[in-house]
């Protein structure tokens, strides 16, 4: 396929969000059959035990328990599982290619006019083999974020297609990144207090800007401690647009920014949030977003000493929307994993569709709706992936994953350096087997 | 090149470690304890008394090659009486008998690379304890000199079924240091945790680590070829010690004896093949370049650790008889570490070669048993048959031989440690967990009955957990 895609109509888009849809060409209307599978349409029609999914021009064109009509691919999803693609949340994919080498990392920034400013959508990196080992592993798209830098806000996240593609990009500018707790406290001054202030001061700055817009633009306005770039960004926390996810995770902190929200009537989410079950009825009653790690429950800092595996579970239980983080340091590279902490959440209590809608539907809803992802639905994109089994088991693998109607490659460098040396017994001289 | 004469290395570690074993059931001389000169920290390990168990109904997986459905399994002070399907049930009114229909029996996890206690949590500065990044060679230091057995990670191991694990200093120096092996139980000093008898190992690093770490303030090894003139450098030294303590010891004390030297002990216990190598290594190329000074030196090394590209030289671990320690699927957190295919496990195991799944990880200890479901299930799919009676063997038995604890504990066999997981269902899956955890035949956690769940000092009194749980959310 080449680079230029065909770009389809600008879709209403929800809160002023810009929301770029990207639909593959599909030269003519080639259409897909998916027969008797496991369905979680994370729909109102729930699960089909067994059903057909029929795809045509990238779109799910009808889902039913059977579907006796001819198409172009049939795909027997017999004792298979179908869902939507996960949408992996908070991470690096396509700014980072190992960890340890900077010169491969694009996340972050010490230049200090750009905190809330800062975005990374336009440096993602299509060709990165992050991208084909995760989508093969049935990840399909991703919120990608800036890492802390220079200060307590990080910067602006966005929206990727994992499809390979240099247009990559389904919304940019979709939340913006902060963090509250022991680290923000050690870049603002050594106080949690200090790190309160500033964001205060912050989103202050922002109405001002908001209210004196041209006579500082103009240079006739006093001095102003945030650049113009992050106070323009911000208009979009002000004005409820987008949320402020702010990383943090002991439950004295949840409550002071459940108050500071509720003082700047801002729309609030919480990362990490390890002490957030202990609140779970005030960050509901907040309607405050939580994303968790589901397989975190180490006491690891002093402000997290409460963390627990059943976070999840007591969170969705008292009506929080709850979103999965991936794991730890291998949030990025092994962002697929995802799935496996979603089980984790269910072995510890959480619903299984409300785990599953965890990495799908939720982050969906919550970041752009209109999307037409995220559900097994007459209209919705025909971004799906096929399991071997119970997509939150751990022996379970994806066997096929379609964006826009289109069967991606299943391959990617883990594949062909197991092909390259599966058989050593037979021929040494790897170095020819491409 | 000085080639010492080759020795049968898989007898002699046979041989060490039936040693090590009646080291520990006869009271030590007072003239072989003349002759050793470390009998401070040995280990003050006291198996608790408990009364006799039945386990029956189960699906037991041995990690001896079996699965034995519907099965039995019965064990008493400390040790493991019989196992099988027609066991011979004792006349004790003191006989615990647990029904464990629908359930599973799997030896005690071990894992064979984990920081508990030297890194342990809260992870501050004032406790950061893993890693003495202050020299290339740093053999005098000892990773239990460092454990903390009040870190709360330990019980969050218990808890995901793992009863013992080594314990290993960091990977920035060539030579980091003694590791220890513990069980895995609530202690108030290092010594009320070491394994009875189990050798010490010693951690090696090749690779980014070292030459990254002191290659960056301007000393050596800043190449990775003098990260292997370092190990060379050292094991010289070490050979020529461990010669003038031998001339010594044949002058039977007549003479004077070498100054004692706590870098040289440690690694002429090595080439005595007292103490067993660790190495962590990624790449397939420096695995076979360590394995060349292991045969310069005519040393063995034990085990690979965070062996990413094992998979490459597979053929070349099995004839060299070393172990590889791998994740399932990390990757990318570094340059070495990019070469990950989700079938190493399965591979080495294809191979001939000795498989093991470990964590680095106070995370992935919980859920070693997931993470051998993931290499199983990668195996599986490549067209391999691998078996959960074989898979638990990555995850007990083939870590406790890396460890050279494999006589006493990592199989479910009669006269065995009485080290047992009860399973709540197929511990292959992610929504099973561990139910109840002994360690030598007594009770040490119990999901369902909080008596059995231990709490470490740093976290008693911290919160009171449940009855916020309670107030805060769940309905």
């Amino acid at each position: 396929m080449s680079l230029l895609k065909a770009k389809t109509l600008i879709k209403p888009i929800v809160a002023a969000l810009s929301v770029i849809s990207l639909m593959a060409s599909v030269s003519s209307a080639e259409t897909t059959l998916i027969k008797g599978a496991k369905i979680h349409t994370m729909s109102p029609q729930g699960v089909l035990e067994s059903g057909d999914v029929l795809i045509e021009d990238g779109v799910i064109k009808s889902v039913a328990d059977d579907l006796s009509i001819q198409a172009d691919n049939i795909i027997d999803g017999k004792g298979k599982v179908l869902t939507p693609g996960i949408f992996a949340l908070i991470n690096q994919i396509g700014l980072v290619e190992l960890g340890s080498l900077d010169q491969t990392a694009d996340m972050a920034t010490d230049n200090e006019e750009q905190g809330a400013s800062f975005r990374v959508d336009q440096v993602f990196n299509h060709n990165s083999t992050l991208i084909p080992v995760n989508r093969s592993n049935g990840v399909t798209r991703t919120l990608i974020a800036p890492s802390l830098g220079y200060y307590i806000f990080a910067g602006r996240g966005a929206v990727m297609s994992l499809d390979g593609d240099y247009n990559a990009l389904i919304a940019k500018d979709v939340a913006i990144f902060a963090a509250f707790g022991e680290r923000a406290a050690d870049m603002s001054g050594g106080s949690r207090a200090s790190t309160l202030y500033q964001l205060n001061q912050a989103l202050d700055e922002a109405r001002i800007y908001k209210n004196n817009r041209s006579a500082i633009e103009l240079g006739e306005f006093r001095e102003l401690h945030y650049s113009i770039e992050d106070l323009r960004a911000l208009q979009a926390v002000i004005d409820k647009r987008v949320p402020l996810i702010i990383s943090a995770n002991r439950e004295s902190d949840l409550l002071t920014l459940l108050d500071f929200a509720k003082q700047q009537n801002i729309k609030i989410a919480f990362a990490g949030a390890a002490e957030a079950w202990r609140v779970a009825k005030q960050i509901a009653k907040a309607d405050a977003a939580v994303f968790v790690d589901p397989m975190d429950n180490l006491p690891s800092s002093f402000e997290s000493l409460g963390k627990r595996y059943d976070n999840a579970a007591i969170l969705s239980k008292a009506g929080v929307k709850v979103m999965f983080l991936g794991q730890g340091f291998l949030d990025s590279h092994n962002a697929y994993t995802v799935r496996h902490s979603a089980g984790n959440a269910v072995a510890y209590g959480m619903d299984y569709n409300k785990a599953l809608a965890a990495m799908i539907t939720t982050p969906a809803e919550y970041f752009g709706g209109d999307d037409a992802y995220g559900k097994i639905a007459e209209g919705f994109k025909a971004e799906l992936v096929l399991w071997s089994g119970d997509p939150l088991e751990v022996t379970t693998l994806a066997e096929q994953v379609w964006i826009d109607g289109k069967a991606t490659s299943m391959e990617n460098r883990s594949t062909k350096l197991r092909e390259r040396y599966k058989a050593l017994d037979t021929d040494k001289n790897t170095g020819y087997r491409k | 090149m000085i080639k010492f004469p080759a020795q049968p290395r898989l007898i002699l570690a046979a041989l060490i470690s039936a040693a090590f074993l009646s080291a520990c059931e006869q009271p030590q001389s007072d003239e072989t304890k003349k002759e050793e000169p470390n009998t401070a920290f040995e280990s003050t390990y006291k198996v608790k008394s408990y009364h006799p168990v039945l386990i029956k109904n189960a699906t037991v997986l041995t990690a001896a090659g079996d699965r034995i459905d519907n099965g039995s399994l019965l064990f008493k002070d400390g040790k493991i009486v019989a196992v099988g399907t027609n066991i011979e049930i004792p006349a004790d009114e003191s006989l615990e008998v647990i029904d464990a229909q629908g359930k599973w029996v799997t030896p005690g996890l071990i894992d064979v690379h984990s920081h508990l206690g030297v890194y342990p949590a809260p992870g501050v500065d004032s406790a950061a304890d893993g890693n003495e990044m202050t020299a290339p060679v740093t053999a005098e230091v000892w990773a239990e000199h460092s454990v903390w057995p009040h870190d709360p990670q330990f019980e969050l191991a218990l808890a995901g079924g793992v009863t013992s694990m080594q314990v290993l200093p960091g990977s920035a120096n060539l030579i980091g240091g003694r590791t220890v092996t513990l069980k895995n139980v609530p202690a108030r000093s290092v010594m009320e945790m070491k394994f009875p008898g189990a050798p010490h190992g010693l951690k090696m690093a090749c690779g980014e680590n070292p030459k990254r770490v002191y290659g960056s303030k301007g000393r050596s090894p800043m190449t990775r070829m003098a990260n292997i003139a370092g190990f060379r450098a050292a094991w010289i030294k070490a050979a020529d010690y461990k010669t003038q303590w031998e001339d010594y010891e044949n002058r039977e004390g007549n003479g004077k004896a070498p100054k004692r030297d706590l870098q040289m002990e440690t690694l002429a216990g090595v080439l005595k093949g007292e103490i067993l190598i660790h190495n962590h290594c990624y790449r397939a190329d420096e695995m076979a370049l360590m394995m060349e000074i292991a045969d310069e030196f005519d040393f063995q090394i034990s085990t690979f650790h965070h062996a990413v590209e094992s998979y490459k030289i597979a053929d070349k671990l099995a004839q060299n008889n070393v172990c590889s320690a791998l994740w399932s699927d990390w990757w990318g957190f570094k340059q070495e570490a990019f070469d990950m295919v989700p079938e190493n496990v399965a591979l080495v195991e294809k191979a001939g070669a000795c498989a093991i799944v470990h964590s680095d990880s106070p995370t992935g200890i919980q859920h070693l048993n997931k993470d051998a479901a993931k290499s199983m299930a990668s195996g599986n799919a490549m067209g391999m048959n691998i078996t959960p009676e074989k898979a638990i063997e990555w995850i007990t038995i083939n870590p406790a031989k890396s460890m050279g604890i494999g006589d006493q504990t990592g199989t479910l066999e009669a006269g065995k440690m009485a080290d047992i997981v009860l399973w709540d269902g197929n511990p292959f899956s992610v929504y099973t967990k561990a139910e109840k955890v002994f360690i030598d035949g007594a009770l040490m956690y119990d999901r369902l009955d909080e008596k059995y769940q231990p709490v470490s000092d740093f976290q008693l009194g911290q919160y009171d957990f449940e009855v916020k749980a309670q107030e805060g959310g769940a309905q």
